[in-house]
């Protein structure tokens, strides 16, 4: 079964089987052997093929958190449904997500508010800066998340457009 | 005894003279690595400690180091912190008799210093007079200047507006022109060729009225890639005063600070003696109290003029205690009580390097932005010469309501090269995951040829963004993290292990 990690801004598919010791990673054509142990404190010990590396681990929902040779690393996994949507639907522009975490300041429209490309949609502020958000096409509020004075994190969605048809 | 670098035997008489200092519980009002610093020297002393929180601050480092923790609210979490009267009110509830405000929030505020004092308690800091001068940035640069002190040369159009031209041709090139109703960069011109110095005037002038309805201007010299350097002082308000050695803090991004050092790789012997007595002057030009810093902007060519001063305990007043080996909190805390520094200039010294590294909650590669999530893992770095201090704790969450200043990482070595190996292996040590950081840019930063030859300067981080760039990863990074997070994800394991052994055998010999 296919699965899917993301890593920055890149998403990698990779696969997972059983070996006869341990796990087996598939990462397009290759192969790789592999095998995870966990001893005391959360430091861990990831065998790849000949290579052992230590790490420390943490997981929360579908996050994970790597720290591997002095630095940390946070990837995510796909889900398989979400990734069948995203990939049938195309609909990342109806969904306004916050560029970092911070506060709403102002909000100008509300749901079932028609708006044009461009258009001041909230005003958010985030290290003492404010921030416009404006409308990414011409299209209809479905929905908005916040209200002023709300904070938020990095990506969190803050106004939703009705789908185009 | 010693009362600038008391030893361990010593304490126990220091103590004994804290039991008699007019104020026995001292109240911090604030919050974070500096609340959790200023408390362990108050307990130190045998004082009790309390200190104020908001709920967003509940399990923080602070609160269970307090002897006394008391929750304090605001509209904001901010706003709680900002809140002198509800916080004098806790602190005379509390039987508190001193309040150190740290830094930031009332840390530099007249008002609540006047009203701290009208309240009966001391306020571990200069005077009310003393914030108001320096508070006031021109109000500061004219006294200093009157008082016999280099600052930028300057012309003030509003002083004499028919010969504000001529004035502004007198300060030299380069000069800045700068709307006086300005700020964030806005409507600044550079003039290199003062030829066209009545031009870029006019120019000035229209963008000045364009951004802030107001077309008044100043002009001054300016310092081309200037560095930051400054100098902590030590005043007692009863005619002592010393310094106690600079700090350089050239690498800024946004115009804060993110790495300081003690000594700056940029001063020989002479030029160190002229800068930190000339902080010392100032400070005790205005019969300074209080541990303060003297900030000063460093020309290339040596150069140096009057900038600002703070009057309060700094963020990065670690490198100095580690260096000299004075706790500067409880120079403060002396002083407060009314005792004399009772120590010459010739008592400070100096020893070794020392380097600060602020570990923040942010994205170097996006602009610096801040980040946010919980603290899953964090064991801080160990080691000769590592200090970590640090607010927050394993199972803490970094939210977007404070500062994204998580801890500050400080490094003692013998000399500079031996604290930037220290400070890296000490960056590599430090494993805090849930929560993106900005280890891995430091570590970029300090490795840095020209950080290394000790030659950066404000602009440094902005005429060399691949610093802050995210490097490509290695092959072999990338699959030992898919691997870690393969094996770490209950559905993908839950997948694989469907799948008898023997069968995945065979799947893979047919391939």
């Amino acid at each position: 079964m296919h699965h899917a990690f993301k890593l920055g801004d890149d998403v990698h598919n990779v696969e997972l089987s059983r070996s006869a010791t341990a796990y087996r990673l598939h990462l397009g054509e290759q192969r790789i052997d592999i095998d995870l142990r966990t001893g005391a404190d959360g430091r861990a010990w990831l065998t790849l093929g000949e290579r052992h590396v230590e790490v420390v681990i943490a997981t929360r929902g579908d996050e994970v958190f790597v720290h591997l040779d002095g630095e940390a690393y946070a990837l995510r996994y796909q889900h398989p449904l979400d990734r069948l949507a995203a990939a049938a639907g195309g609909n990342a522009e109806d969904r306004i997500l916050a560029p970092m975490p911070g506060s709403i300041v102002s909000v100008a429209v509300k749901a079932g508010d028609a708006v044009s490309k461009g258009q001041t949609l909230l005003v958010m502020e985030s290290m003492k800066m404010e921030t416009t958000i404006a409308a990414p096409r011409d299209g209809v509020i479905a929905e908005v998340t916040y209200e002023m004075g709300q904070t938020f994190d990095r990506d969190a969605l803050l106004i939703a457009l009705e789908a185009q048809k | 005894m010693n009362v600038l670098t008391p030893t361990e035997t010593e304490w126990p008489a220091l103590r004994e003279r804290a039991a008699s200092w007019p104020f026995q519980a001292v109240l911090v009002a604030n919050r974070g690595e500096i609340a959790v610093r200023v408390l362990r020297t108050v307990q130190r002393l045998g004082l009790k400690g309390i200190v104020v929180y908001h709920a967003a601050d509940r399990g923080t480092a602070a609160v269970r180091l307090a002897d006394e923790a008391v929750e304090i609210t605001g509209e904001t979490p901010v706003g709680a912190y900002l809140d002198g009267a509800q916080i004098i009110r806790v602190a005379q509830a509390a039987g508190a008799g001193a309040i150190h405000p740290g830094y930031g929030f009332l840390s530099e505020n007249k008002g609540f210093c006047e009203a701290v004092e009208a309240a009966g308690m001391r306020f571990i800091g200069p005077t009310p007079e003393q914030i108001d001068l320096m508070g006031d940035k021109v109000r500061a640069r004219n006294f200093v200047e009157k008082a016999g002190f280099p600052v930028a040369p300057s012309a003030i159009e509003d002083d004499d507006p028919k010969t504000f031209v001529e004035r502004s041709r007198q300060v030299g090139a380069p000069l800045l022109i700068k709307p006086s109703a300005g700020g964030g960069g806005k409507g600044m011109r550079i003039v290199r060729d003062l030829s066209l110095l009545e031009q870029e005037i006019e120019r000035g002038r229209s963008e000045g009225q364009r951004y802030f309805g107001d077309g008044r201007l100043y002009c001054e010299r300016y310092i081309e890639n200037p560095r930051h350097i400054e100098v902590q002082v030590l005043g007692d308000g009863q005619g002592g005063v010393v310094h106690v050695f600079e700090r350089e803090c050239s690498v800024q991004r946004r115009f804060q600070k993110i790495v300081e050092e003690t000594p700056s790789p940029a001063l020989d012997d002479a030029k160190r003696r002229e800068i930190c007595e000339t902080a010392a002057g100032i400070a005790r030009s205005i019969g300074y109290r209080n541990a303060g810093t003297v900030e000063f902007i460093f020309g290339q060519s040596g150069e140096f003029y009057f900038l600002e001063m703070n009057t309060r305990l700094q963020v990065e007043h670690p490198v100095t205690e580690e260096i000299t080996g004075i706790d500067l909190v409880l120079q403060q805390l002396r002083v407060a009580a009314g005792e004399k520094l009772g120590c010459t200039q010739d008592d400070v010294k100096a020893q070794g390097h020392s380097i600060e590294l602020r570990i923040y909650a942010e994205d170097a590669a996006r602009g610096y932005t801040p980040t946010t999530g919980p603290i899953l893992v964090l064991h801080p770095p160990q080691g000769e010469g590592v200090r970590w201090d640090s607010g927050v704790l394993h199972g803490g969450e970094v939210t977007s309501a404070f500062d994204p200043m998580i801890a500050k990482l400080i490094i003692r070595g013998a000399d500079r090269a031996e604290a930037i190996a220290r400070a890296d292996k000490a960056l590599k040590d430090t494993v805090l995951l849930g929560c993106k950081t900005n280890t891995a840019f430091l570590r970029r930063l300090i490795a840095h040829p020209a950080f290394i030859a000790g030659d950066v300067h404000t602009g440094f981080l902005d005429a060399n963004p691949q610093i802050a760039a995210e490097p490509v990863l290695a092959t072999e990074t990338l699959q030992a993290l898919l691997a870690a997070a393969s094996l770490s994800t209950r559905p993908m394991r839950d997948v694989a292990d469907a799948v008898p052994d023997m069968h995945a055998a065979m799947g893979s010999w047919r391939n």
